[in-house]
């Protein structure tokens, strides 16, 4: 478990700016997302999740916005911004490259 | 709201000390995700109470999310940083280039410390507000240092008045500043031992609150460099997003540069008195830790 902590961990930022750019998301709606599409694997610690929102938002990647529901509520739903899209695409590139030589040494074949 | 989420979320609004309206924002946000957390856990079958226990434990530890939030929003723009220094680097130019001598800059340093600190106070009270903040209340300190030159009788009465009133300003002052943090009021009182050290390299032997203006002259290159490493202090301050760490910054370089008056007073200040010089610094760093919990404000919203 510990391994895929730090994994979560190191990779925490390109999960959620990839979430929040597929579309506007609040924060208990990213946690069932993350756990749903990745079948479970990405359970993150509650807690966890405000720090690194708030961060993003404060490195100007996201951008928190609130919004009156139908109920009377109001949630802070996340939007990505164009500087949050440039660093999207330059990690995707990142974990591109890094996936295929991981792949290069670690696949079955070679061992 | 179930007493545990409550003393849950009263623990994070402890530990955040952000400006008041991002600490409402972060509280609400936590506030909609816990009823979000709940209303799944009571449709699957728990109890009020379970359900509560669960969602506290699902969250993790409040202090560790409060400074993680806090760290995420503590590392002010370089913008900030300049400006939280912006007192301590005019000061320190007053003396290094002797403008100390002319009233006229006196008179607009004096003015622009105090438009600035008011203009702070009623805009939020943001991080670079304290530094000016501190040097704002440096005038309530001189009327009452020029109380004593007035005619003899008279200077009493004014001081039995004047004094209690200063004092209960000032008070109220540090007080509202611990409310928001503890640390903002000790980067607020940072100079003060360094201004005493000073004030008492330069004063007349047992003629307090005369100086010796040659002496001032003599030494106002050292004030300067002092000031100006406050400045520079306060702009790492203003960096830094570790709290422990904009401790320390306060701490060393406060140290170092009490140090420093002591060595350039030359006999001026005995080692007993750079010894109290030093408690005052330890005093007024850490006194504002100890009773912040006693003055905090409690922003509290219930849960609908």
């Amino acid at each position: 478990m510990a391994p895929r902590r730090e994994l979560m961990k190191i990779n925490i930022d390109s999960l959620l700016l990839c979430l929040i750019s597929q579309q506007p998301m609040y924060g208990y709606q990213i946690i069932r997302e993350l756990e749903s599409k990745s079948q479970g694997y990405f359970k993150l610690k509650e807690g966890t999740l405000y720090p690194a929102l708030h961060r993003l938002e404060r490195a100007g990647l996201i951008l928190g916005k609130w919004r009156l529901l139908p109920n009377g509520r109001y949630r802070r739903y996340y939007h990505i911004t164009d500087k949050g899209y440039q660093a999207l695409l330059a990690k995707r590139n990142q974990w591109q490259d890094f996936f295929t030589a991981m792949n290069l040494i670690i696949q079955p074949a070679s061992i | 709201m179930v007493t545990a989420l409550s003393h849950y979320l009263d623990s994070i609004r402890d530990n955040l000390r952000l400006d008041p309206s991002t600490e409402r924002e972060v509280i609400s946000e936590l506030e909609t995700h816990i009823e979000d957390r709940l209303q799944e856990l009571k449709d699957n079958g728990l109890s009020e109470e379970e359900a509560a226990s669960t969602c506290v434990g699902l969250l993790g530890s409040a202090k560790l999310v409060a400074r993680q939030i806090y760290e995420a929003h503590s590392q002010g723009s370089w913008r900030q940083a300049l400006l939280a220094s912006a007192p301590h680097l005019l000061f320190g130019l007053l003396f290094a280039l002797n403008w100390w001598q002319g009233i006229g800059w006196l008179l607009v340093m004096l003015a622009l410390v105090l438009a600035t600190a008011i203009y702070g106070w009623w805009h939020g009270k943001p991080t670079w507000l304290f530094p000016w903040l501190g040097y704002s209340l440096l005038p309530v300190v001189g009327a009452g240092l020029l109380l004593l030159y007035l005619p003899k009788g008279w200077s009493w009465l004014a001081i039995l008045v004047y004094i209690p009133l200063a004092l209960w300003f000032i008070f109220s002052v540090i007080v509202q500043t611990i409310k928001r943090d503890w640390l903002q009021s000790s980067l607020m009182l940072f100079p003060v031992p360094i201004i005493i050290g000073w004030f008492l390299a330069v004063a007349l032997e047992g003629k307090f609150p005369e100086f010796s203006a040659q002496r001032l002259q003599d030494l106002a290159p050292w004030i300067g460099l002092s000031f100006l490493i406050l400045a520079a202090s306060v702009a790492m301050f203003i960096r830094l997003r570790q709290r422990w760490l904009k401790v320390a910054i306060l701490v060393v370089t406060g140290l170092l540069t009490l140090a420093m008056v002591a060595y350039y007073a030359g006999g001026r200040l005995s080692w007993p008195v750079f010894l109290v010089l030093i408690l005052v610094m330890f005093g007024l760093f850490l006194t504002p830790a100890l009773v912040e919990r006693k003055v905090r404000h409690r922003w509290q919203r219930p849960l609908a």
